[in-house]
């Protein structure tokens, strides 16, 4: 067995939830519809999961199954982030399988076996392994996407989330397939040592091919201008509460694996190799990415009515923030943003879940119409998610982008930094007006106070927390990202 | 004898190929494709690559295909005829793609002339892959069957009727 690197260990949380979602799964098949039992166990599988993570912390980094998976404080963090996601996902989708009668079984088995994939993808370090839990992972939010089965709009989001991601997923593919054949490995760790020396003429054409390809997969995966367009059709369309989780945890994981692909594989090393000639496309190619989405994302969020429209381009202009990170290949500021980001933005789609009922049929931006003083337990928490999405000082929306740029600004990216400054600008508008909308406008006609469940408000309280705990006192969170950063650095080369 | 062979089954190929392309009716090219694909099962046999060449006729020849009949045929795609040829742009579009395509051609060839493949290896036989399936490629193989769960989970749940 030990010549395998079979070890049950190394992928203890991928198990634990695996586990989970088959007993989910198969209670629903003997005693269908019991949303209580299914969803406390798909809650308690996610935390024992995380659990099992935090274990795995002190281990250094170490390779398992025939070096598919790597086990390092990289891994642990965003598979924290990402179950993090998936438990606030549960909660916020609490009310919504009561209004829509959808039997809760399935959902929480597929939410299980989605988050599978994600904690998988993090912890690829293998191309076949990161492309099976890239495909793991939108299946299952394929399916999550159309949910809703009566409802076009869900149905058209369902579809076309399919139609691009089967597409992307075929960039993907053979881009795998064009690196391989230019090193010979999918392995990438093997990757990262070959690329250190040098190539033949005919091997580097093709690793730039399949690197291109590489970036336009990943680049459709994490919604990134000119690879946008699937964004805000299927966040509009698809079920609220599958909104949230599709704009975090798998967004958190499709990073994982971009920065363990550009910037720890294909990293430039200052010296005459083949990393650094990739790393000269790949950085003015990311570059660009990255200064179109948060542009584009924020001038046509302020054009939106549709508050769902809003936050998809308002994550399609944090995707845009991200990228400084991945060049600036600081994973830790980056780990951090997405931590941040995950926790606000699911904090604001269970307000809008909650707030949209049965059908979306409250989804516009003037129907937040004097929410403010009527609602309290709504509108404030809202409030502090926008202002948080904005980066106002004293939230954690602000540490994470005062990171994210302070660690571009140091490793060369001032242009970037400046762009980036100017369109938290950009975003303060649109962030505002749901605020200004909530407490200053009369709304058009009066409306009952929505019933809070206790799943709910278990959201709003971690969230809330979270965004000012990790916006006043985030010291502990970074002095434990730079240790773990520290402790790769050392292990990599 | 080896030569001959490779040739008539290089030429099938070729030929089918253009079919697939340059017939007007969709069922006729589907029928051009599994030509294709039988031609290339006769190359991977005589490159000793015996598993891969039944894999070939069982899953796409026998099972893709079958499909992609299936809904032509479930579809009518009659109609559809004479709408698709009247794309000028996407023909023009066809000429830098078909170029792309040449120069990967032949970066890969250069690159298999300078490192060619030791004849005699065992890649492709049933043995060597089911080695590499059950030891390098273990974990890869396990979450193809959680990724084949998902699918047959989300297909009923797609599949279900409304108001049970």
């Amino acid at each position: 067995m030990e010549w395998l690197g079979i070890s049950y260990r190394a992928i203890g949380p991928e198990l634990v939830l695996a586990v989970t979602g088959v007993l989910v799964m198969l209670l629903e098949a003997f005693s269908p519809g019991k949303k209580r039992r299914d969803g406390i166990l798909a809650a308690a599988g996610t935390i024992l999961a995380g659990v099992v993570a935090l274990t795995l912390w002190d281990e250094g980094p170490r390779l398992a199954f025939s070096r598919m998976i790597i086990v390092d404080g990289f891994r642990v963090f965003f598979t924290l982030v990402i179950l993090l996601g998936t438990l606030l996902t549960i909660f916020i989708s609490w009310t919504f399988l009561d209004e829509e009668r959808i039997p809760p079984g399935e959902y929480f088995a597929l939410l299980l076996f989605g988050a599978v994939g994600m904690t998988l993808l993090v912890a690829s370090n293998d191309l076949v392994m990161v492309f099976l839990a890239l495909e793991t992972i939108t299946i299952a939010t394929y399916v999550l996407a159309g949910y809703r089965r009566e409802d076009l709009r869900s149905m058209e989001s369902a579809l076309k989330y399919f139609i691009l991601g089967a597409f992307s997923s075929a960039f993907l593919v053979y881009g795998i397939a064009l690196v391989y054949g230019a090193t010979r490995t999918t392995n990438l760790a093997e990757m990262a040592r070959l690329v250190s020396g040098s190539l033949g003429r005919a091997e580097v054409v093709l690793l730039m091919a399949g690197v291109a390809m590489l970036l336009i997969g990943f680049g459709f995966k994490v919604a990134t201008v000119p690879f946008h367009v699937w964004t805000p059709d299927v966040y509009e369309g698809a079920p609220t509460p599958v909104t949230a989780f599709l704009s975090t945890a798998p967004k958190a994981a499709g990073f994982a694996a971009f920065l363990r692909v550009f910037s720890l594989t294909f990293a430039p090393l200052g010296i005459e190799s083949v990393a650094d000639q990739l790393a000269a496309h790949w950085v003015a190619v990311v570059t660009a990415m990255s200064i179109l989405s948060m542009t584009f994302g924020n001038f046509i969020a302020i054009a939106q009515t549709n508050i769902k429209r809003m936050l998809a381009y308002s994550s399609i202009a944090h995707a845009g923030y991200v990228l400084i990170g991945v060049l600036a290949r600081d994973w830790a500021a980056v780990a951090f943003y997405l931590l941040v980001y995950t926790i606000m933005n699911l904090g604001c789609f269970a307000i809008v879940a909650l707030w949209a009922r049965r059908g979306d049929e409250r989804v516009l931006i003037v129907d937040y119409a004097g929410l403010g003083f009527r609602q309290p337990m709504l509108s404030f928490p809202l409030a502090i998610f926008l202002v948080s999405l904005a980066g106002f000082p004293g939230t954690a929306g602000f540490i994470a982008k005062f990171w994210l740029f302070k660690s571009a600004w140091g490793a060369g990216f001032p242009e970037l930094v400046l762009i980036g400054v100017l369109n938290t600008v950009v975003s303060v508008y649109y962030y505002l007006y749901v605020v200004i909308v909530m407490f200053f406008r009369e709304p058009r006609e009066e409306v009952a106070r929505v019933p809070l469940s206790r799943a709910f408000v278990a959201t709003l309280v971690v969230t809330v927390v979270g965004v000012f705990y990790l916006g006043l006192l985030p010291t502990r969170v970074f002095a434990i990202l730079n240790a773990a950063q520290s402790l790769l650095a050392v292990g990599m080369r | 004898m080896e030569r001959a062979l490779f040739l008539i089954f290089a030429l099938t190929a070729i030929v089918a190929a253009f079919n697939v392309v340059l017939r007007r009716h969709p069922l006729q090219s589907a029928l051009a494709l599994l030509v294709v694909l039988g031609a290339l099962t006769g190359l991977y046999i005589l490159l000793g690559a015996y598993f891969l060449a039944v894999i070939q006729v069982v899953i796409y020849a026998g099972a893709i295909l079958v499909l992609f009949l299936f809904v032509i045929m479930l579809l009518n795609l009659r109609a559809e005829e004479a709408r698709l040829e009247r794309r000028p742009l996407l023909r023009w579009l066809a000429i830098p793609f078909a170029a792309l395509l040449g120069v990967e051609i032949i970066s890969l060839v250069r690159l298999f002339e300078e490192n060619p493949i030791p004849s005699g290896t065992s890649v492709g036989v049933t043995e060597s892959i089911g080695r590499e399936l059950f030891t390098t490629y273990l974990l890869p193989f396990e979450l193809t069957s959680i990724l084949i769960l998902i699918a047959l989970l989300g297909a009923v749940v797609l599949a279900r009727r409304e108001g049970r």
